[in-house]
């Protein structure tokens, strides 16, 4: 698994490519690279799912975390371009409900300009 | 400049803030003309009664007032929700106004009944025109403004009380003199242009938030039929109002219990020339006044708060009624008048309307309306019933009349003081009504919204079948045993299966590796799950498996993670006394991860005390981190000890302490509490944000566990300090405008220190209360800033207070960092 960030009107983006599994992870995990944005006073996160294929249970803790760490600092944490069968799960498992996600990056950023 | 210059003049008597000035003289003006013009009628109203009538009708024009005023609320009550408040206010001042200037006009023939007409006129006058500033002030103030600024704008009343006396003295050139009348018309046309500066300034000032709050309002005001009745009903109904209500009758009776003893002891007493008595006692009274409301009354609400400010009146008169009763003296007469008087005037007028601000709208103006206008009125007569009722006793002796008549106020102050607690008590709740309720903390709004554990169970459910069919097999029996396998995922999990390519790997159960469980083969029932029990328990089964997992053990290849990771998983479905569950440990500590997830999971279904210390060095294991955090707490109290441990030992790994910190709060008990208090107190600031979140995660699910409050305090003292030193330096890097990145970072640093203050406040007051307060001083508008302060000033205690207020309130940055600065040199101890 890589992320990479890069930053878009005031919002951090993780771009994430391969499968979250546990299996993969190295030091640095990705609840860390939120939590090291957030010390650095970014409070906008969004998750761009583009290049991501699955994601296991170790996966779903790393988003949940990095989601509670971010509204603890009354931020956002959101998701992008998930695929379709990832979103079945998310659905199934209601991950829906909790977390914010949108089919497009751009509907994404604006509507962190709306919160 | 001159406004500066204006503003360092006036903010050394009264605390007005710079953008305040504008509104507070023009509330102050406000005030002042529609008294002075009253005290310009008033004097015209008494002469031409007694003069072309005589005192024989004095009780006529009360009884008539009282009648007039009950239809004057009804007529009010249906016009204010037709027009804005503005309109009402205008046309109110229009009609009296003209009314002014039709009396001149009228008075010159003569008729009989003017006298009676005006007298009632005069008195609607003053009782629409006083109402109607208050509703003005209801309408522009929120209550910290409030507390600021109505001791001066009440002195703007009492001066022209003064001015407006001393200006029909000195232009009276007859024993009626109308003529005064074109006065008191030019100073309600320099009022109208007042009122429309005053609803000008509001509109600017007004958010759209408050906007849209408004036109709320009125269509919930147009929703009741509004008359007399519905004003009554809304007072009726709500016990707040009715405490309101209750006050103002009680202290009105009172008030007329002392004039009465007050006439009675200086008719008895020798006073040398009555009228001068009066005049010289009057205009002494006037100026105390004048000064209590400038000089004390902001003061008093800013020191003491509400119930305090309510209950000196009622406490003064008490003591001065014991006083009287004693000895019935003309000092003591002048002490209670005087007391009553300066302290009704000033004071007690701003504490009452004070309690009005918190009200909802669609009531509010109503039950000023009928409060002000009608209860007033009424408790007035109410008096004089009382008053006849005494003196229908027969009492000859005036002391021993003084003495029964302060009697009677003990009582009724005594009520007076229940129902202002009761009233000051409701003030706060509603405060807490107007602002929002806050949001629940993040990790228990996903424990809510998400069964996290079914969540993860899923994945790893589809993870699973990628790998082998065994262990897909063993979350899908899982899923049953947990009643979690329902149609829906019975459905995702038969869309998914076609993706999936079947594992050629060893299995745990010895099945047919080749084939996968299809989900019509599951039945959702205990027989299955009886049935693997039975095999389980089986002694031979037992010596195969240990056979076949010291096999899988022994093979260090890579193809054996799966069959490990079956094992693992599988061991957890083994009861305690098995003798294969001896093999988790050396999987608990296996070089796969995966592998080691599922030994982690086995281990907090089993829960042997052998696992704790692995469990928790796992917590320092990015890939296990999680899974070792649930499974400690699933052990729960059991482990508090060895947790305790981790966390107060300063030469553990500090992610570890943090993570267990975390399962801390989960287990969520006293002795948790306890542990995390401890460990605050050792003052490590690196773990200080972690420990004050926990503690305020487990005071926002468990209210009945207590904290130390000694503990707390000081630690709040600590954070308090640094916070002072931090914004300083803040605001001095920002007014040089350099270093704009340290200056953002400080920012959020002041945030995250603010929260931490405020989530250890939340430890020993009301949680609730303190949440809500600063989610609206953190995200709210002007006015919820002002309501999150309100509260916070009713709720915490005195020197806390001081301390917290000047970080919270709506101040300048500059203003805030003096504030800071004055605190870090003279901090309030508590």
């Amino acid at each position: 698994m890589e992320i990479h960030a890069r930053e878009k009107d005031d919002v951090v983006i993780f771009d994430i490519e391969g499968e979250i599994r546990r299996s993969d992870v190295t030091d640095v995990t990705l609840h860390q690279l939120v939590k090291d944005q957030l010390d650095v006073g970014k409070r906008n996160i969004l998750l761009n799912f583009k290049s991501v294929e699955f994601i296991d249970s170790f996966g779903v803790g790393e988003i949940l975390a990095s989601y509670i760490s971010t509204h603890n600092l009354g931020g956002k944490l959101k998701i992008a371009k998930i695929s379709k069968k990832l979103y079945l799960v998310f659905q199934v498992t209601m991950l829906t409900k909790v977390l914010e996600i949108f089919d497009e990056e751009e509907l994404a950023l604006n509507s962190f300009m709306g919160d | 400049m001159a406004k500066d210059g204006l503003h360092r003049i006036f903010s050394r008597i009264v605390k007005i803030k710079p953008d305040e000035l504008k509104i507070s003289f023009l509330l102050f003006f406000y005030l002042f003309l529609v008294i002075a013009a009253y005290n310009v009628i008033k004097p015209i109203r008494n002469a031409s009664l007694l003069e072309e009538l005589g005192y024989q009708y004095l009780p006529v024009v009360y009884l008539l007032t009282a009648v007039i005023i009950g239809f004057v609320v009804a007529i009010h009550s249906k016009i204010q929700v037709k027009i804005s408040r503005y309109a009402l206010i205008t046309l109110s001042i229009l009609f009296f106004f003209l009314t002014c200037l039709i009396f001149r006009i009228f008075s010159g023939y003569g008729w009989q009944g003017l006298p009676i007409i005006f007298w009632v006129w005069a008195n609607v006058f003053i009782i629409v025109l006083n109402t109607q500033f208050w509703i003005t002030v209801n309408d522009v103030l929120n209550p910290r403004e409030f507390k600021r600024l109505s001791g001066f704008f009440i002195s703007g009343g009492i001066l022209g009380g003064f001015v407006g006396g001393l200006l029909a003295g000195s232009l009276a050139k007859e024993n009626v003199e109308y003529n005064l009348l074109f006065l008191s018309a030019g100073l309600l046309f320099v009022c109208s242009l007042l009122v429309y500066w005053i609803f000008r300034w509001q509109k600017r000032e007004q958010s759209v938030q408050d906007k849209e709050e408004k036109s709320g309002d009125v269509k919930a005001g147009t929703t009741t039929k509004p008359g007399f009745r519905d004003s009554y009903k809304s007072v009726k109904e709500h016990n707040y109002l009715r405490f309101i209500a209750t006050i103002v009758i009680l202290t009105l009776v009172v008030s007329t219990l002392i004039d009465f003893q007050f006439q009675t002891v200086v008719q008895n007493n020798e006073t040398g020339n009555l009228t001068s008595f009066f005049g010289y006692f009057y205009a002494g009274l006037m100026v105390f006044a004048f000064l209590l409301s400038l000089l004390m009354t902001s003061k008093l609400f800013r020191r003491y708060g509400v119930r305090i400010s309510l209950l000196l009146y009622p406490l003064v008169l008490l003591l001065c009624f014991f006083g009287i009763g004693i000895a019935a003296s003309l000092v003591m007469a002048i002490v209670i008048k005087g007391s009553d008087k300066s302290l009704s005037y000033s004071i007690n007028r701003s504490a009452r309307e004070l309690l009005f601000i918190p009200v909802s709208p669609d009531i509010k103006y109503k039950a000023i309306v009928f409060i002000d206008m009608f209860v007033d009125r009424f408790s007035k007569g109410l008096g004089a019933v009382v008053l006849l009722i005494i003196m229908s006793f027969g009492i000859q002796d005036y002391k021993g009349l003084v003495r029964v008549v302060s009697l009677v106020s003990i009582v009724m102050i005594l009520g007076w003081i229940v129902f202002t607690v009761r009233a000051s008590r409701e003030y706060v709740n509603s405060v807490k009504k107007k602002l929002p309720p806050p949001a629940p903390r993040p990790d228990k709004l996903v424990e809510v919204g998400l069964d996290v554990d079914y969540t993860k169970l899923i994945f790893d459910t589809l993870e699973s079948r990628e790998r082998s069919p065994d262990l897909y097999a063993m979350h899908v029996f899982e899923l049953m045993k947990r009643g979690k396998l329902t149609p829906e995922l019975r459905q995702l999990l038969s869309v998914q299966a076609e993706d999936m390519a079947p594992s050629s790997l060893g299995t745990f159960f010895e099945a047919d590796s080749s084939a996968f469980i299809r989900m019509d083969d599951v039945d959702n029932n205990d027989v299955m799950g009886k049935e693997i029990q039975e095999i389980m328990s089986l002694d031979v089964y037992e010596n195969v498996m240990k056979e076949y997992i010291d096999k899988v053990l022994s093979d260090k290849s890579s193809n054996a993670e799966t069959a490990r990771m079956e094992i693992a998983k599988g061991i957890g479905f083994l009861t305690l006394d098995s003798p294969i569950i001896q093999k988790l440990e050396e999987l608990l500590v296996d070089d796969s991860s995966e592998v080691r997830k599922y030994a982690i999971e086995s281990a907090a279904k089993l829960r042997k005390r052998e696992y704790v210390p692995v469990l928790i060095q796992s917590l320092q294991d990015p890939p296990t981190h999680s899974d070792a955090a649930a499974a400690l707490e699933k052990y729960g109290l059991r482990i508090l000890g060895s947790l305790a441990d981790y966390l107060c030992d300063s030469d553990e790994d500090l992610e570890l302490r943090k993570a267990v910190v975390s399962i801390l709060a989960h287990i969520g008990t006293q002795e948790a509490a306890d542990y995390m208090l401890w460990e605050l107190d050792e003052n490590n600031e690196e773990m200080d944000s972690e420990l004050i979140d926990a503690l305020d995660r487990i005071r926002s699910e468990m209210p009945e566990i207590e904290f130390y409050e000694d503990l707390i305090k000081k630690k709040i003292k600590q954070k308090l300090k640094s916070y002072y030193e931090q914004f300083v330096e803040f605001a001095d890097k920002e007014s040089k405008g350099k270093d704009e990145e340290i200056c953002r970072v400080m920012s959020y640093e002041l945030t995250n220190s603010l929260m931490n203050i405020f989530k250890l406040l939340g430890l020993i007051y009301p949680h609730e209360d303190v949440a809500k307060a600063l989610q609206n001083i953190q995200t709210g508008t002007k006015k919820d800033v002002a309501y999150a302060v309100e509260l916070l000033d009713n709720i915490l205690e005195k020197e806390i207070r001081a301390a917290i207020l000047p970080i919270v309130e709506d101040l300048s940055q500059v203003e805030r960092a003096k504030a800071c600065a004055a605190l870090r040199k003279d901090f309030p101890e508590f």
